[in-house]
């Protein structure tokens, strides 16, 4: 990117284009080049561990898949060799290719270029660099993929030894005041740590795992769980306590010096370290910011301003992902759908006038046929490769009935291998397609669209899992693994010669949405579906707008919330496209994607509510806490209770000699196996006040982990440099409170194990502020139910991903925001709820959309009208009518979610999920029993 | 990479990798090729709008591109 | 699809095919990524099979279902070799329980055979909700599984009131009538469901239809003596 100019809706935005030297719509990607090249250079995909060429791929399934040379090709620094020229068939080579300058004109512009991992060589502390067995996080997810430079399997980079003794160090380059690294938590490095040790147990469950940390902050949806699912492992150990590198041994070995209360400081040796980094900004930050005219905050991250938090301090200039600080995947991509609201508001005119269409080729009719099958195997890298035979398989599958071609491709999830399929699919007249290589959770969806660029229906498609389901689980036992492999491929096979084509629906979409909940995360959606130019209805089961949000006041990072709420219900009330339903309640939910039909009593009386979309908003409820005497004192507050008192100026809290405060009340516990993320900040936050409004107050936060993540964490080590007093206990041994009689008065005292100092503190405490939990809203079982769409084990709604889909549900239409999701800060939920309205919005724009073709349908012939189906189905889709020949069920297609629990309980096989009838799956498990396949097969299929 | 997302960005590769050949006007320009950068193209693509993903590397997929699974479902991060 | 949609027919089809055992895997209960908790219905199918396995003299272990989530790869792994290991220690099927090869096939197609009938009888138990793990294992006891086979239904046309109507050959789901024009008909015992169809749409008035409960249904007419017993007009007018 070289310069812009412009303002929002008109930006002029000038592209440079490095020169590839390689033609791109005559390079196929067959890396012939890449053998020849002289040129080696260290491979910055695999983070340096392994070595690459001047010519080369970037990385195997890399988008678009071409080789590109890079600066170390000998011909440009030194204008010799050229031998990729001479090697390449297709004459893809072109060094003549200079540097090209484009000038784009845009409307908006969103600025996602992420994050860079921290590098230890910064600080000179960790022997990054200088120790072979230290590596960072990074280099280790490379090291555990089967396509990083040890194929998958873990080796140290001093001696290419499995390692057995392997310490993560926590907060590296993170959490740090020293030189060199930065003062916020990265948020993310705790979590991945757990993942790395729960996949490194994968690898080798007699690996011991050793995490050196300083708190584990599971501030996230199922991270708790999470990490006590790696605690509870064999041979992983949680030490608390920062850590130093002393050096190495003879044998390279990493020795580590910790100090634990109990033991004192100890040296320990380790065959391997991780430094677990954390993130930096992205090392064009200021070039971005300098080009595009946008600040910085003083770390280099994107400045946004916590209440609009997508944006800017340019207009028309927004910002998504890691840019605007440390964030996690899931939040990177509902920001990523918010940013794109927040284009979509500012251009709603100009929608639909550029965007193509992706067009198929006509549909060919191949009832008739035989059914003629290709097989593709995939080595998938190494990762098949390496342990499946995957030549033999091929040929196996060739002698398989009904196969007429079969072969091996290295990814088939390429784009070069995807475009091989269908040509050969047209080419040798094939029919029905069976692809060995990875889960179809992944990838069906693309290859489907393979058989549709082949003129095939998309439901003549069978993914056979020979990854996931073998090459994954018998790494080392190559010979059972390729028997296996065959067995699969021979009962897809089977499936796939008996498939039928389906015919997907298309639903017209109702253009108006339904927002439940009038919190700030309703609020935020309810206008930028608007702004997008929707009709919205808002629903609120309170009297008035605004939510939790009301009894807030200040934030750690100085939103004015009493303002930002205000404002954000006099711009609903205006809002002409929005419609709002107060003390509400849905009385009857009915329909589908597109097309839902709401039943609300509010207000404004009975209302009938047809919508296309519907997003639940719905918020969270507050614990009520049982323990610490709350409830039997007037002394004992919430957290939120403490933060009302405050603003209201009340003497009795202002004036308190000293405030305790307990954090994880009703969580974190056997009860609720969740941390509710938001109030070690409100506790930072309260205690913060309290010391400005009040410098002599004694305030004492007992905490377990400290989850003040990101930025938070400079609001934590302010509070303590003001003496704010932070306690640590563990869960094993909770504070106690008791109210004891003292000289006549009535004291309130609590008591607590410190474990740092291995003994035990009692205080009185003027006011004591308890850090309640977060808990599901109590009509969320209800809301549930009538949108049909699931409750996660904690009681929040439960995302259709946790990662990829964060706003959106299993069910179809159905969207979802705020802390209904789970617990989470006013940005978090502003972004989120810009989120929703983008993948809203990419509904609605729809005139229509399509519903899956694997569905059930009934054979009248067959049904008796039993009604075991309508028991089954919990989405109402089959309705039983009498017919001349007595009752019979009816599915109506649209309702239907394909699960097939009906035609489990059918009795006479009447009621059929097709894609997966009785006949189909039967042929798999009759395949799945011969191991003499071919004969077997051909008698079943003759 | 999830179902909708599979399909659909071998679609918006088509439409952001290759065009900048026809007519240079567009209405979103995404920097950066990670994922929240390919999320927001897709949302907008599907939103009716046109858009130009650019990215200072040869080929998108960002830094999760190079993890190897992603927590906590340990799929598979492509 | 989702694990409540695999049949008590396909657990019985893999035995047929000679598998030894059969392990269902299922989503983690009450983690439903929908609403339907379709996994509880494949537990209750599982625990009935398994009682019919025992009623037929095969050892119920041969067939397991765990539930586990996506990321639950060392449980799946731990849950599967344990399952090898227990069919292993168990022996082939029908070897094992000392039963021929041949004994095995007919007692399990003699099952497969009921499977429709199962599925009705049993339907209302098949569809709980078993959250509370003390109650799976006494959902379905031996003895009512027993008492399941001992009262296997037939369905009878008696040739004496047979009208020969065709509706009762009409609504058979599985065309195991045989219903001729002017032909008493007669119901094939080996196509036989057992839903009882026949005798609930044979017309009141004729009466013709009769379940036998314990004891073998009278052989049908021989093909020669098919003429239906016309009643008299008088009782016959509609």
């Amino acid at each position: 990117m070289d310069r812009v100019a412009g303002e929002a809706g008109d930006f002029t935005v000038t592209l440079l284009r490095k020169p590839r030297y390689v033609l791109e719509e005559k390079c196929t990607g067959c890396t012939t080049c890449v053998e020849y090249c002289p040129a080696l250079c260290p491979d910055a995909f695999n983070q340096g561990l392994s070595q690459s060429k001047a010519i080369h791929i970037h990385y195997a399934q890399a988008i678009p898949l071409i080789a590109y040379i890079d600066d170390s090709c000998l011909y440009l620094k030194e204008r010799k060799c050229r031998i990729c020229e001479a090697v390449c068939k297709n004459r893809a080579i072109d060094f003549r290719q200079k540097p090209e300058t484009l000038a784009v004109n845009v409307g908006a512009v969103i600025l996602a270029p992420g994050f860079e991992p921290y590098d230890p060589r910064e600080s000179g502390r960790y022997g990054y660099g200088r120790l072979a067995n230290v590596v960072t996080s990074m280099d280790f997810e490379r090291l555990m993929c089967a396509t990083g430079p040890t194929e998958g399997e873990i080796r140290r980079p001093s001696d290419g030894r499995p390692p057995r003794r392997i310490a993560w160090v926590q907060c590296v380059g993170s959490r740090r005041v020293t030189p060199g690294e930065n003062r916020y938590c990265s948020a993310v490095c705790c979590t991945y740590t757990q993942k790395q040790v729960i996949l490194t147990k994968d690898h080798d469950p007699e690996a011991a795992c050793t995490i050196f940390h300083n708190d584990v902050r599971s501030f996230g949806k199922d991270f708790e769980r999470f990490c006590e699912r790696a605690a509870r492992l064999p041979d992983v150990r949680f030490i608390r306590s920062y850590v130093s590198i002393v050096g190495e041994t003879a044998g390279s070995n990493v020795v580590v010096r910790y100090a634990t209360a109990s033991e004192g400081v100890r040296e320990e040796e380790f065959d391997l370290v991780v430094l677990s980094v954390g993130m930096k900004p992205p090392a064009e930050a200021a070039r971005l910011a300098e080009r595009f005219g946008i600040a910085l905050d003083p770390s280099g991250f994107c400045r946004v301003d916590p209440a609009h938090p997508l944006q800017t301090s340019r207009p028309g200039v927004f910002v998504s992902g890691a840019f605007a600080g440390p964030m996690d995947i899931p939040e990177s991509v509902f920001a990523a759908s918010g940013a794109g609201a927040r284009c979509g508001e500012l251009l709603s005119r100009r929608r639909g006038r550029l965007a193509r269409e992706r067009v198929f080729p006509p549909e060919k009719d191949v009832a008739a046929e035989e059914p003629r099958v290709g097989v593709f195997v995939c080595h998938c890298g190494a990762n098949i490769g390496r342990v499946v035979d995957v030549p033999a398989t091929v040929e196996y599958a060739r002698g398989l009935p009904h196969v007429v071609y079969a072969q091996e491709q290295l990814f088939s999830c390429a784009t070069n291998c995807a475009k091989e399929i269908t040509a050969i699919a047209r080419e040798k007249g094939l029919n029905r397609l069976v692809v060995a290589a990875c889960s179809p959770r992944t990838l069906e969806p693309l290859f489907r669209d393979t058989l549709r660029e082949a003129g095939l229906n998309p439901y003549f498609f069978e993914m056979a899992n020979i990854r996931e389901h073998c090459s994954w689980v018998h790494s080392l036992e190559k010979d059972a693994a390729t028997r296996k492999a065959r067995d699969i491929v021979r009962m897809s096979v089977a499936r796939a010669s008996r498939l039928e084509p389906l015919k997907e629906f298309t639903l017209p979409v109702h253009k108006a949405a339904l927002v439940l909940g009038g919190g700030v995360a309703g609020m935020t959606c309810a206008l930028s579906i608007a702004a997008q130019g929707h009709l919205v209805h808002l629903v609120e089961r309170g009297e008035d707008l605004g939510g939790l949000a009301r009894r807030l006041h200040t934030s750690l990072d100085g939103m004015d919330i009493p303002a930002r709420v205000r404002d954000l219900a006099e711009r609903v009330y205006a809002n002409p496209r929005i419609r709002v339903y107060t003390r509400a309640r849905v009385v009857s939910a009915e329909g589908y994607i597109g097309n839902f039909l709401t039943r609300i009593a509010s207000d404004r009386g009975e209302s009938e509510i047809r919508h296309g979309a519907t997003v639940i908003a719905t918020g969270a409820d507050l614990y009520r806490p049982a323990e610490y005497r709350y409830g039997q004192d007037g002394r004992v507050l919430t957290l939120l209770e403490l933060e009302e008192a405050i603003a209201r100026g009340e003497e009795r809290v202002l004036g308190a000699g000293r405030t305790v405060m307990i954090q994880c009340v009703g969580c974190r516990n056997a009860e609720r196996t969740y941390c509710s993320r938001i109030c070690c900040s409100a506790a930072v936050k309260n205690a913060r006040r309290l010391k400005e409004l009040n410098p002599a107050m004694d305030v004492c936060i007992l905490y377990r982990d400290m989850m003040t993540y990101g930025f938070r964490e400079e609001a934590y080590r302010e509070a303590a440099e003001r003496g704010v007093r932070f306690i640590r206990f563990e869960p094993e041994r909770p504070p106690r409170v008791e109210a004891v009689a003292e000289g006549g008065a009535s004291v309130l005292r609590v008591v607590v194990d410190d474990p740092v100092l291995g003994r035990t503190l009692a205080m009185d405490a003027g006011v004591l502020a308890l850090a309640a939990a977060v808990v599901p809203a109590a009509d969320a079982p209800e809301i549930a139910g009538l949108f049909k769409v699931a409750l996660g084990p904690d009681g929040f709604f439960k995302e259709a991903h946790v990662k990829l889909r964060p706003v959106e549900f299993a069910t179809d239409g159905v969207f979802l925001c705020g802390q209904a999701h789970y617990p989470k800060h006013l940005p978090e939920t502003i972004k989120q709820a810009y989120g929703a309205a983008g993948r809203v919005a990419a509904l609605l724009a729809n005139d229509t959309v399509v519903a899956s073709g694997a569905v059930c349908e009934v054979l009248e012939r067959r049904c008796i009208g039993c009604g075991s189906c309508i028991a089954a189905c919990t989405y109402g889709a089959i309705r039983i009518s009498e017919t001349k020949a007595g009752p019979k069920a009816a599915v109506n297609p649209v309702l239907c979610k394909g699960d097939g629990l009906c035609n489990a309980k059918c009795p006479t096989g009447a009621i059929v999920l097709k894609h997966f009838t009785d006949e189909e799956l039967a042929s798999q498990i009759d395949a799945a029993a011969d191991a003499a396949a071919s004969e077997t097969l051909n008698r079943k299929a003759g | 990479m999830n179902q909708e997302n599979g399909s659909a960005l071998t679609e918006t590769v088509r439409l952001l990798c290759r065009t900048p050949g026809g007519p240079r006007f567009g209405d979103v320009l995404v920097v950066g090729g990670g994922i929240s950068g390919i999320q927001a193209s897709l949302d907008l693509a599907s939103a009716g709008f046109k858009v130009y993903l650019i990215d200072r590397g040869p080929a998108i997929g960002g830094r999760m591109a190079q993890l190897d699974k992603t927590f906590p479902t340990n799929d598979c991060s492509m | 699809m989702c694990s409540g949609r695999v049949d008590l027919a396909h657990v019985i089809r893999a035995f047929e095919n000679g598998m030894d055992g059969v392990y269902l895997g299922g989503c983690r209960l009450n983690e439903c990524n929908y609403i339907t908790h379709g996994n509880y219905d494949a537990l209750a199918m599982v625990l009935l099979a398994r009682r019919i396995l025992q009623h037929i003299g095969l050892h119920p272990e041969r067939l397991r279902i765990e539930f586990m989530s996506s990321a639950d790869g060392m449980l799946f792994a731990e849950g599967v070799n344990d399952f090898v290991r227990t069919v292993k220690a168990l022996g082939p099927l029908g070897r094992a329980e000392g039963l021929a090869p041949g004994e095995v096939a007919a007692r399990l197609a003699e099952v497969r055979k009921l499977v429709p009938w199962i599925k009705l009888a049993k339907r209302d138990k098949l569809a709980a909700r078993l959250t509370d793990p003390a109650g799976r294992e006494g959902h379905f006891t031996a003895e009512e599984v027993a008492a399941l086979f001992r009262e296997v239904p037939a369905y009878y046309i008696d040739p004496q009131k047979c009208q020969a109507c065709r509706i009762c050959a009409g609504r058979c789901p599985v065309e195991a009538i045989d219903g001729g024009k002017q032909r008493v008909h007669v119901i094939d015992q080996e196509r036989c469901i057992k839903c009882g169809t026949c005798l609930a749409v044979c017309p009141e008035r004729f009466q013709a239809v009769t379940c036998f409960v314990g004891v073998p249904p009278p052989p049908p007419p021989a093909e020669d003596r098919r003429t239906p017993v016309r009643r008299k007009k008088a009782a016959a007018a509609p």
